[in-house]
């Protein structure tokens, strides 16, 4: 990829920033070449990843020496785009949202600081990727269990910041968080909650501080640069008891969430329940093709066979119980009781105890895998997905109106429709996904007109995505316009003050400093 | 509709399965496969344990019932070779400039790795490893 300086450098003043960061971090952690600039950009971009082109990257061992980065950064005006380790796949990889940024990879910090196997708790730089805490676990024999997302070949921390989400009693992964070390931009380094004390020893096990409790501000967020945090971790259970239910019909969601939600809710169950469409499960037997090789959405028809063929439901409820054993039967039978009011068809049990392999493809288990992302390849050829996000209520009549909309939309732009709906407490997550042919420019156009439209239908009905891709960071932050945006013009006051230079990740989640407000535009640099 | 290439690849699914497992007659679900912990030393330097730095750095897709070995048994089977040969350690037709390249371009569904996923010289270590001799 071509470079794209940084706005306002020169190629001299570049050239030379770059000589006082690898004065830093040492010549071979600074990555210039058009082949760098190649793989820290959107590999999954939908269209060309040269919309969003990182000049350069830059990679720390310590957290003394992102805070000299930082220094230099803001002598130079060189902006820092901070990935934890740049998996972000679906909503921009590692790629900067302003274009020309220096990425500033903190995978070589990946030490596991502490693990208390006690509280349920470790301590983790954001290098740390799920591969990486599992494996330790694992070796030393620790009984603790992560919260894993769909893909887990990224950052532990960088995934709960960005605000993933899991499928175990642990899975909403920002709630994880325990106590934060961040450099700010100017450089000095702040620790959050207990951890403001020098030396105190409850900073990874109580969730606040003493005054303001600053630990999201770092989520999501240009505020400061995450350089080791707590995440707390789910004590191994004894036994595991997973309750598999195909459902029929697509209205049939509605009653599904009536009668999971409550009891998600009361705590009876206490995973974050995953409801995933047909095609979620159809993705890993082949490609489209396979099963439908004419361009548009795959007609009913065809649906209804597929789904005879391969014995499914529309939906499947895989749910998950743990603990000990009499209390996962009691539960059980609460669960089993509710849904037999809906549904004759007893569930599928597959029971785990302790000492029982564990699947690896397992992740309600909190086994990483990178499986799943797979379904890149059902379009073929250089397959990526975008996921358009919505939160809405777990209610089956909010849920419904919901699946109705975009159903519709993605219907009419003749799409294949993907879609699940994690039950997370009081909200379900609605991930729509979109899949596509990176090499196939009139499908990308479709896609990101869909993805607009989307983003708008649902901000009338009352809905926001809880994450977006860079392309859409502005337009989904101009949907809290709650007050003229009074939310966008708080964040900003803050990220100015914090950040006069603008140096730290410009444009993330639609938040500009001032010294590049000029610059947003519109949803697309 | 290819209906026969459909029941391939579910076959093929399966094999990632039977792999993790040890053979192809003990088909329960896949385990977890552990990669070799992270070398220590300096990472920009060469002369590594190459097989434990692939296992490392590329183990997340490309140990048995992997994304990569999944992808990759498929592609192979469709090809007429055994479906041992979607595990890269297998292989009898890799080049080192083609492993390089690979790792730094991406292909298919894989995407660029960068020098901080794996160095130059972990990369060539790999890369040699992987190509059993081959210079090119």
């Amino acid at each position: 990829m071509e470079l794209k300086l940084p706005p306002h450098l020169t190629p001299a003043q570049f050239q030379t920033a770059l000589k006082d960061f690898a004065s830093v971090v040492g010549p071979g952690w600074v990555l210039s070449s058009d082949e760098d600039r190649d793989a820290y950009s959107d590999v999954y971009a939908p269209g060309d990843a040269a919309q969003w082109p990182p000049s350069a990257a830059i990679s720390p061992a310590s957290v003394e020496e992102v805070r000299a980065i930082v220094r230099l950064a803001n002598r130079y005006k060189t902006p820092l785009w901070p990935v934890s380790r740049g998996k972000n796949l679906g909503y921009g990889t590692a790629a900067p949202r302003l274009p020309g940024s220096i990425v500033l990879d903190l995978g070589r910090m990946n030490r596991i600081l502490e693990v208390d196997a006690a509280l349920g708790y470790a301590v983790l730089e954001p290098g740390v990727g799920f591969f990486d805490l599992y494996e330790h676990l694992q070796r030393t024999k620790t009984p603790l269990w992560m919260s894993v997302p769909g893909n887990a070949w990224g950052s532990v921390i960088g995934n709960a910041l960005d605000h993933g989400i899991g499928y175990t009693p642990y899975g909403l992964n920002a709630r994880n968080l325990c106590g934060i070390e961040a450099v700010l931009p100017d450089g000095d380094l702040v620790r959050t909650g207990l951890g403001a004390m020098a030396n105190n020893k409850a900073w990874h096990v109580f969730p606040f501080g003493y005054g303001p409790t600053w630990d999201l501000m770092f989520s999501q967020s240009n505020m400061g640069i995450v350089t080791k945090a707590g995440v707390w971790l789910m004590p191994a259970p004894e036994t595991s008891l997973e309750l598999i239910w195909d459902i029929p019909e697509e209205g049939d969601i509605g009653w599904v969430i009536d009668t999971l939600a409550p009891l998600k809710i009361a705590g009876v169950v206490d995973q974050s329940i995953f409801i995933p469409s047909w095609l979620g499960k159809i993705v890993l037997k082949g490609q489209r093709r396979d099963f439908w090789d004419k361009p548009g959405a795959i007609p009913e028809w065809r649906v209804k066979e597929l789904l005879t063929q391969y014995k499914l439901g529309y939906w499947q409820v895989a749910l998950r119980l743990y603990g000990d054993e009499g209390i996962v039967k009691a539960r059980a039978d609460v669960v089993k009781a509710a849904m037999a009011r809906h549904l004759k068809t007893p569930p599928v049990e597959n029971w785990w105890r302790q000492g029982d392999p564990v699947n690896a493809m397992d992740i309600t288990m909190g086994v990483p895998s990178a499986v799943p992302l797979q379904m890149s390849d059902w379009i073929g050829g250089r397959g990526a997905h975008l996921g358009f996000s919505p939160v809405v209520p777990a209610t089956g009549a909010a849920v419904t109106d919901q699946l109705k909309r975009s159903r519709k939309i993605i219907g009419d732009a003749d799409v294949d429709f993907y879609a699940s709906f994690t039950i997370g407490g009081r909200f379900a997550n609605n991930v729509n996904m979109l899949m596509y042919d990176r090499d196939d420019a009139a499908g990308i156009a479709k896609m990101r007109q869909l993805f607009d439209v989307l983003i708008t239908e649902t901000a009338k009905a009352g809905y926001a995505e809880y994450r977006t891709h860079l392309g859409w960071m502005d337009k989904v932050n101009a949907t809290f316009d709650f007050n003229d945006h009074a939310m966008r013009r708080l964040n900003e006051r803050v990220k100015t003050a914090l950040d006069p230079n603008g140096i730290l990740a410009p444009g993330k989640q639609g938040v500009w400093p001032a010294a590049y407000r000029d610059l947003s535009g519109g949803g697309k640099a | 509709m290819r209906n026969g290439a459909i029941a391939l690849v579910v076959a093929v699914a399966g094999f990632g399965a039977a792999l993790a497992q040890g053979g192809p007659h003990d088909a329960g679900p896949p385990t977890y496969q552990m990669r070799a912990p992270e070398s220590g030393g300096d990472r920009l330097a060469a002369s590594q344990d190459a097989a434990a730095i692939f296992s490392h750095r590329c183990g997340y897709c490309h140990l048995p019932a992997g994304m990569g070995t999944n992808l990759l048994t498929k592609q192979q089977v469709l090809a007429g070779n055994p479906p041992a040969m979607g595990l890269l350690t297998n292989r009898n037709d890799l080049a080192v400039d083609y492993v390089i390249a690979v790792a730094r371009n991406g292909k298919g569904a894989m995407p660029p790795q960068t020098r901080v996923d794996i160095t130059d010289a972990e990369l060539k270590a790999v890369a040699a490893y992987l190509a059993k001799g081959k210079a090119r």
